[in-house]
């Protein structure tokens, strides 16, 4: 039973951090319906540079909120050079934002050297509580308060504000919202480098708990962002953060029951979503799979 | 017209041909044979993605997992039974259908959907195909594959076998091109062009576009299956790396820069990736940008996309064409000019 506890809590905290990224990129997938598959590249680059400010001004804080500010303004540029040239064609976003994710996982060897780098935690969030023989790692823990903080705020955003209304009737039809004189395109810019900011802070909150980040990380946590999004449902929070939990839970508890399964179980999810619920397990009304 | 025009772009693939297949006599260069080897396997790869992207605007991720099936079920066939030709033929065949099956159900899966679906699930699918073939190492060797040995060659020519491997692949490369070509020109080509312009349209004129996307993600994984036996028997050597994300992306760039929906542009794209790759190694020890000449790759790829998204052959037809549509307007306008002046007379 308390292994069971703790492999659970293992995969919520695995969970979260999966939602930080797929959470950014359902903004950017449902509301632009943009196939950015440099996405992950965004978080690679939120770890490091994370990791890089953390060390060189010893504040873990500060280095969180620098990869936010990293995350942004990358998010801004792929915005402008990148995605604004191929706006509705899907198949050019799909090329361009690959070949863009390429330029960043190399960028990043350029600059930070090829090798795997160390994260260090701060001593605070280090080490764990024993309740019972259930042990709670305090990073993990401190993971699981961030994510969902995240969610409740992302969720009433979007559900209850007005910024949140013309997101989600952007989804549901972007022309009859820029009819009644919203500006469309503003509205786009800043989702997008939100949703880049919420893969680089899912990057620099992953640095510590994994304890070594390498570039190719990138590509890896881009293909599960976009998992997930696909089982969540396009554009849908809490699809978004349900598909990640499972994602999380089905590879913890794999990894520690059937380990050969663990590299396949996420694919397997996956092909059991496309075969008996194609748009994903919530479906936001006026996105289409098809 | 058409018929000399085409006659006339025949001439020129022969004499091309002719040329590839006296090259070697004159070149007998062990690493030169291998790099045009390398150059026409990866043509074939990327004509078969070209099908895909080129023709039907479908987008794999995974195409690497179909040129991998091809390479370990040539590889293993071999391995395990006496390399023989029957067996040779027998590790083809194994190829073909595991890649038919592979790509039929893949099709079936996904092709309904977004076409992102389909990239989503054939990267799925490939890596899948890595981590079995990186585990299963009793079949596969594991990461560090194995060698095989391919059937020896009758009297002289075995003497010569990179010269014969040489021809082989030049002569499968040429009758995939003209296979695929006829493909394409064929009522069947038609509809998959109208699928990727207007899919919607093709299905009110009465076809169903499923089983037409299905049947060319067949086609377009078998040949990339061909594609993998030829790079395995070219090297009597496999391992994991035929799955990698980067043979996928390597196909990517070649029929990008080289021209998508044109088939040729694929076999350009392949010579310039493959000459690229080879001298840009070299140039590595020069400087050490030259180590991360991925970043210039990412870089032309996304000017390409930008700038010229129909590739190198795609934008010399589109100049091309319209030269000729000015002259035909200037005649026109000539024409109109000397019935004015008719008429005045």
């Amino acid at each position: 039973m308390e292994l069971f506890i703790n492999l659970a809590i293992n995969g919520v905290a695995m969970g979260m951090l999966i939602f930080l990224i797929a959470s950014g990129l359902t903004l950017i997938f449902g509301l632009m319906s943009v196939l950015n598959f440099a996405h992950g590249g965004l978080f690679a680059w939120g770890a490091y540079s994370g990791v890089f400010f953390y060390v060189l001004l010893d504040n873990f804080w500060l280095g969180i909120l620098l990869a936010i500010v990293t995350g942004i303004l990358l998010g801004w540029i792929t915005e402008f050079l990148i995605v604004r040239p191929v706006y509705g064609n899907h198949i050019r976003q799909i090329l361009i934002t690959l070949g863009f994710m390429l330029v960043l996982t190399e960028m990043l060897k350029v600059v930070f050297g090829p090798n795997i780098i160390n994260a260090p935690t701060p001593e605070y969030l280090q080490g764990s509580w024993m309740i019972g023989d259930i042990t709670i790692i305090k990073y993990r823990a401190f993971i699981i308060a961030v994510g969902l903080i995240l969610f409740i705020v992302m969720y009433s955003v979007l559900r209850y504000s007005k910024v949140g209304l013309v997101v989600r009737a952007g989804v549901m039809n972007k022309e009859m919202i820029q009819a009644l004189g919203v500006n469309i395109k503003k509205v786009f810019v800043i989702v997008f480098m939100v949703g880049s900011a919420l893969a680089a802070l899912g990057g620099a909150l992953f640095a510590p708990s994994s304890g070594a980040i390498y570039a190719e990380m990138g590509m890896e946590f881009g293909i599960f962002a976009f998992i997930v999004v696909i089982i969540g449902g396009m554009g849908s929070i809490p699809g978004s953060l349900l598909a990640a939990l499972l994602v999380g839970m089905a590879n913890t508890f794999t990894a520690y029951y059937v380990p050969i399964l663990s590299m396949v179980v996420t694919m397997l999810i996956m092909l059991v979503v496309l075969i008996f619920r194609p748009q994903g397990l919530f479906n936001v009304s006026g996105v289409s799979n098809k | 017209m058409i018929m000399q025009k085409l006659h006339k772009s025949t001439w020129i693939y022969f004499a091309i041909v002719f040329v590839l297949i006296l090259l070697p006599f004159f070149k007998d260069d062990r690493w030169f044979l291998f790099l045009m080897i390398q150059i026409f396997v990866f043509a074939i790869f990327a004509m078969s993605y070209d099908l895909l992207l080129g023709y039907t605007g479908i987008v794999s991720f995974g195409h690497a997992m179909f040129f991998g099936i091809g390479a370990y079920s040539v590889a293993v066939t071999m391995n395990r039974m006496e390399s023989t030709f029957p067996s040779f033929l027998l590790g083809v065949l194994v190829a073909v259908f595991a890649s038919g099956i592979v790509a039929f159900l893949a099709g079936i899966l996904t092709l309904k959907l977004k076409s992102h679906y389909y990239a989503m699930l054939t990267l799925a699918l490939a890596g899948m195909f890595l981590y079995i073939a990186e585990r299963w190492r009793s079949v596969t060797g594991g990461n560090d594959g194995f060698t095989f040995r391919i059937p020896e060659l009758p009297g002289a020519l075995q003497d010569h076998r990179n010269l014969v491997i040489y021809l082989f692949t030049l002569f499968m490369m040429v009758i995939l091109f003209f296979g695929m070509k006829r493909l394409t020109e064929s009522p069947l080509g038609r509809v998959l062009v109208g699928i990727r312009e207007n899919d919607q349209r093709v299905e009110s004129l009465g076809f169903r576009i499923m089983p037409y996307k299905v049947l060319i993600s067949i086609i377009s994984g078998v040949v990339a299956a061909l594609a993998g036996v030829l790079y395995a028997i070219s090297l009597r050597f496999v391992n994991t790396q035929v799955f990698d994300i980067e043979v996928t992306l390597d196909a990517l760039l070649m029929t990008i820069i080289g021209g998508v929906g044109t088939l040729i542009g694929p076999i350009i794209g392949s010579a310039i990736i493959n000459l690229s790759h080879h001298f840009l190694s070299d140039l590595a020890n020069v400087h050490w940008i030259f180590q991360r000449w991925v970043i210039l790759f990412g870089v032309i790829f996304i000017l390409a996309m930008i700038f010229f998204p129909n590739g190198i052959v795609g934008t010399i037809k589109q100049k091309v064409e319209q030269r000729r549509m000015k002259r035909r307007i200037l005649e026109v306008e000539k024409q109109e000019e000397l019935d004015e002046g008719k008429k005045h007379a």
